[in-house]
């Protein structure tokens, strides 16, 4: 190769390169600039219509109370994202080792199929209170509250991810004589995992609501006892800012939970 | 080849022998009587109407579904038998890759299932990777299936059927879906691989010239029930070229094979 043939290959492609990050840039631009727009908007409205604090904060007075009351926040953070991974993970494994008794006996899903389904059908809130009794006031029942509203949408999406493996696998299994826990560990499994995400991504979000619940209940720390007790005292920028953390805490599971789907799913 | 293997009349080793074999699902009867020996080394292939049990006939070979009566030997043995050996292996018509397995880790399914439940599974003289390199796919072996094309995946498949080095190989038209360049392309491959590992293939098709160009016999199944209609010996000579398919023996075939079929 001629050295004028590589300097006139170099524009080219840096051209290139800058085009695929501008395309990038502008990917991130573009909801950033849509968010940092209604922040300004929230901002002037709140300034120009001089709406009391206690009604609506404006945006500098929230981020003022991050600053200001940091330590409260995380004192309250912490429970909260420890309620919601014990939760998730008590909620999602249970639904998991429920599905595949399912998947492995017809009699099983008959007997406690129905009552999954009851048990969903009531809403989290009528059943939160009656956790908080039976558990008490401690961590155990906002866990198990997360670990519920985790529950059901885990369990049918594992169930159909088990059974989703096409009849024509299942031929091939029985040629090469594979026993059950062979097609079990090496055909059922890894094709339903698809599946099993799309679940955790609703339960990554889920869970936090379940242990905010579980908080406005009976509790005196955790995010969801901060809300009511921000509430309460009409300390509005300090409500605000445990909203935005309580959807940061969701964010950064499902965050997590999709990064996690990237490196294992990759079919 | 040890004793106790059938042999015919000609001292030849039969691979798969149907003796009065029927097949019901429910009140359907989907294969009615058929008797049939297939001599080891042979080429079939299986040409017949659609739904006239030429899938049921592999499933009944491959001991997926039982016979309603009579019986299937292969090598002298029961299906299951030889099932639970690994002396027969199936290809499908869609290539049934696992999806989250590179093309060497599809190859290998056969030689993981089973071993840690100390049974023996025969392993051919070819490894994976060999396998991969004789159907063309050298280079390609950590590709998922996704990022291969139809043909590829096929191919993967029938690298991972030779796996076990199969005394028998059972193929529901196996190149069925795919475009017409990468059939006949695969289908000299086919022949390169029948004739490079000496096995048993039974091949269903739809195709009468695929049937003629692979085939050394050409077995004729007609419909309700599925009964054998003729078995059509193709006398060509071995190893064919695409160019065969223009020579008038060829073309007489065709057009006897497609008398035949316009019959059942
Ligand atoms: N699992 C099954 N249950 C009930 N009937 C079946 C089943 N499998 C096949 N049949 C019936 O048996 C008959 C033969 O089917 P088969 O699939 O063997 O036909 P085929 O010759 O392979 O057809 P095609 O060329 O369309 O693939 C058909 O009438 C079909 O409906
Ligand atoms: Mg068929």
């Amino acid at each position: 190769m001629s050295v004028s043939e590589t300097l006139a290959n170099e524009p080219a492609q840096k051209k290139g390169l800058s085009d695929q990050s501008r395309a990038r840039l502008i990917n991130i631009a573009i909801p950033l600039g849509t968010a940092i727009t209604l922040l300004l908007i929230w901002q002037l409205g709140v300034r120009v219509f001089e709406v009391p604090t206690y009604i609506a904060p404006a945006p500098t007075d929230v981020l003022q109370v991050f600053r200001s009351d940091f330590g409260l926040l995380m004192q309250n953070f912490w429970p909260t994202f420890f309620e919601s991974l014990a939760g998730f993970f008590i909620g999602n494994m249970t639904a998991v080792l429920i599905a595949v008794a399912f998947v492995h006996s017809r009699l099983v899903e008959r007997a406690f199929f129905p009552i999954a389904v009851f048990i969903n059908t009531i809403p989290i809130l009528a059943i939160a209170p009656i956790l908080v009794l039976i558990f008490g006031p401690g961590m155990t029942a906002k866990v198990v509250i997360a670990a519920l509203i985790c529950f059901f949408p885990t369990l049918v999406n594992m169930v159909r991810g088990l059974q989703s493996v096409s009849p024509q696998a299942l031929e091939l299994a029985r040629i090469l004589s594979a026993s059950k826990s062979e097609i079990f560990w090496k055909i059922r499994l890894p094709s339903s995992l698809p599946f099993l995400f799309s679940a955790l991504k609703i339960a990554a979000t889920t869970c936090v609501i379940g242990a905010i619940v579980g908080e406005w209940i009976g509790a005196n720390v955790g995010l969801g006892a901060l809300i009511i007790e921000a509430t309460f005292n009409f300390r509005s920028p300090l409500l605000y800012a445990t909203v935005f953390l309580s959807s940061g805490l969701s964010v950064l599971l499902f965050a997590s939970v999709t990064i996690a789907e990237k490196l294992i799913v990759r079919w | 080849m040890d004793a106790g293997h059938l042999e015919n009349d000609g001292g030849r080793i039969i691979a798969a022998s149907l003796n009065a074999a029927s097949v019901k699902f429910g009140a359907l009867t989907a294969l009615s009587d058929i008797t049939l020996d297939i001599e080891a080394g042979d080429f079939w292939t299986i040409l017949g109407p659609s739904g006239c049990g030429k899938s049921t006939m592999l499933r009944l070979v491959s001991d997926l579904v039982p016979p309603a009566s009579g019986n299937v030997e292969i090598l002298g043995k029961t299906t299951e038998a030889a099932r639970l050996a690994r002396e027969f292996a199936f290809v499908f018509q869609d290539a049934t890759l696992l999806p989250w397995r590179s093309a060497l880790k599809n190859v290998e399914l056969p030689l993981e299932i089973g071993r840690k439940r100390g049974i023996k599974i025969p392993t051919g003289d070819r490894t994976p990777l060999e396998l991969l390199e004789l159907v063309g796919l050298k280079g390609r072996e950590n590709a998922l299936p996704h990022e291969l094309s139809g043909g590829m995946r096929q191919r993967v498949a029938i690298a991972r059927a030779l796996v076990c080095q199969p005394k028998l190989l059972l193929m529901d038209e196996p190149f069925g879906a795919l475009d017409e360049m990468t059939r006949d392309h695969l289908n000299l491959q086919l022949l390169d691989i029948w004739q490079a590992t000496g096995t048993t293939i039974l091949f269903v098709t739809h195709s009468i010239p695929e049937a003629i160009f692979l085939g050394q016999k050409v077995l004729m199944l007609k419909a309700n029930p599925g009964r054998v209609k003729d078995v059509i010996e193709i006398d060509l000579p071995l190893p064919r070229d695409i160019a065969l398919r223009e020579t008038p023996p060829f073309n007489q075939y065709c057009s006897q094979l497609r008398k035949l079929l316009e019959e059942c």
